[in-house]
């Protein structure tokens, strides 16, 4: 009987690439996601547009403190796209590592350094919800056209965003107790925090409170570059460090759940 | 006088209490390179949380743990990617493990039988073939220290059968082996039977040269 070699020879299977290849796989294997995708972001579109209507709407930027004019259809339809982003990110993060927690742990015990399988998995949330934001970006077009710095800083907007909700999926899935408090708080939270951010469902969108909010950031360099020829970086970064906050909280849980207990002298 | 040898496995005094019930009370196992142990005791005594403790899966109120080698653990529900077929799984694990082939994988596979398998993902596969896949994880790395928590469940007669015909090959090389095991016409199998009553190890052994490795 042939005995593994462990000690010499160069590993058949390098971690990071095989942690990689297989978060990807995992994380984007969610047919009811890629259902969700594929209809129903251009059907919410279609529907939030009608809602709409060509109302005028005031909307404030903070960088500058100007209120502007705008297309309320325009500000819907950035929000509604947020708000799909938000769902099905959200929901493919949370449900994959969810899923996977145990078996990551099982990983971590066998030898794998956390530290890679972390990466990997960072780095598998980042592509599979990237391209979420670069998918729900191009069904935009079919509304609306905004010129194409504005559609770049919307893809950005919705890039922050996605990373935002991918990375507070992964904090729930390795934080709650089962599926439907998961599902629950990233609907709850992404509905709430974009609809508060449009005027035409919230008439105190412009508010101060709203600034602590994770959609705030990304909702505010979306609109300045699309309709106001503004492109306010610092608002992506806001975005951005909501992400990053995340997925730190979520990170640290991650290494305490998959971490070896075994009692030592 | 020649120094003792080291265990492979020696854990002591473990304590572990979910809430008020207190499941294990300090208890001690400790077994040699080579020696093949049962662990019996009826639903649940503890045995599943001994072997939880002992891997290092589920954190202690007391207790220490030591291994003189490396750790193959199969828990009694298999954990598996569903969304991963077998070939996958293995080199996961290989990927894991740093091996530089998979011919160990190839060679458990095919003595298992579930070689027909290997493109199927995990979520697919029926109970007997996902706990076949369980037990190759745990094995893959050919680890000094076996920690096997009912490891033939689902098994029909033949895989059962190949079970055994590998545990006596691992037996045969020094492996260290832990069984946790319900079937009473298995003992004439293990070295040592240790039964886990109120928390507690108790050896009962079916050679009386072995009673010494568990303390009580």
């Amino acid at each position: 009987m042939s005995l593994p070699d462990t000690a010499a020879g160069r590993p058949l299977y390098g971690q990071f690439p095989t942690a990689l290849r297989f978060s990807v796989r995992e994380q984007s294997r969610n047919r009811l996601a890629a259902l969700l995708l594929g209809l129903f972001v251009p059907a919410w579109y279609l529907l939030m547009t009608s809602i709409a209507g060509d109302k005028g709407l005031d909307f404030k930027l903070y960088a500058t403190g100007e209120t502007l004019r705008v297309d309320g259809r325009h500000v819907t339809l950035i929000t509604a796209g947020m708000n799909s982003l938000t769902m099905i990110s959200g929901f493919v993060v949370f449900d994959a590592v969810r899923k996977a927690l145990n078996f990551d742990r099982r990983l971590a015990f066998a030898g794998f350094r956390e530290t890679t399988l972390i990466g990997a998995k960072l780095l598998a949330i980042t592509i599979v919800t990237t391209s979420i934001a670069l998918y729900t970006a191009l069904a935009l077009l079919i509304y609306w056209r905004p010129g194409f710095t504005g559609w770049g800083t919307v893809l950005l907007g919705f890039m922050a965003m996605t990373l935002t909700y991918g990375a507070l999926g992964l904090l729930l899935g390795v934080l709650v107790k089962n599926d439907l408090e998961g599902f629950f708080l990233i609907i709850m939270g992404g509905l709430t925090d974009t609809f508060l951010q449009n005027p035409l469902g919230n008439p105190a969108a412009n508010k101060p409170a709203l600034q602590y909010f994770p959609s705030f950031g990304p909702m505010q360099f979306s609109v300045g570059g699309s309709l106001a020829d503004t492109v306010m970086w610092r608002y992506l970064g806001i975005g951005c460090a909501w992400a990053a906050g995340f997925a730190l909280v979520g990170l640290v849980v991650f290494h305490f759940r998959t971490r070896s207990r075994r009692p030592t002298r | 006088m020649t120094p003792r040898p080291q265990p492979a496995l020696s854990a002591r005094d473990i304590h572990k209490a979910f809430g008020r019930h207190r499941v294990l009370r300090g208890a001690d196992l400790t077994v040699e390179p080579g020696q093949l142990v049962a662990v019996v005791g009826e639903n649940g005594s503890g045995k599943s949380t001994l072997l939880k403790a002992i891997a290092g899966t589920l954190p202690v109120d007391r207790g220490e743990v030591a291994l003189g080698g490396e750790l193959g653990y199969c828990p009694q529900d298999p954990v598996l990617n569903s969304n991963l077929t077998v070939d996958q799984h293995l080199q996961y694990f290989a990927a894991a493990h740093r091996l530089s082939d998979l011919k160990r994988a190839d060679e458990l596979v095919d003595l298992l039988g579930f070689d027909k398998y290997r493109s199927t993902a995990a979520g697919d596969l029926s109970g007997g073939t996902r706990q076949k896949l369980n037990l190759t994880l745990a094995l893959l790395h050919d680890p000094d220290v076996l920690l096997l928590d009912e490891p033939y469940q689902g098994f029909d007669w033949e895989t059962y059968l190949r079970f055994w015909t590998l545990v006596e090959d691992l037996h045969r090389r020094d492996k260290a082996i832990v069984v946790i095991t319900h079937l009473v016409f298995e003992q004439e199998r293990f070295d040592l039977l240790a039964d886990l009553v109120d928390g507690r190890l108790t050896p009962r052994s079916s050679q009386e040269k072995e009673v010494s490795h568990v303390p009580a």
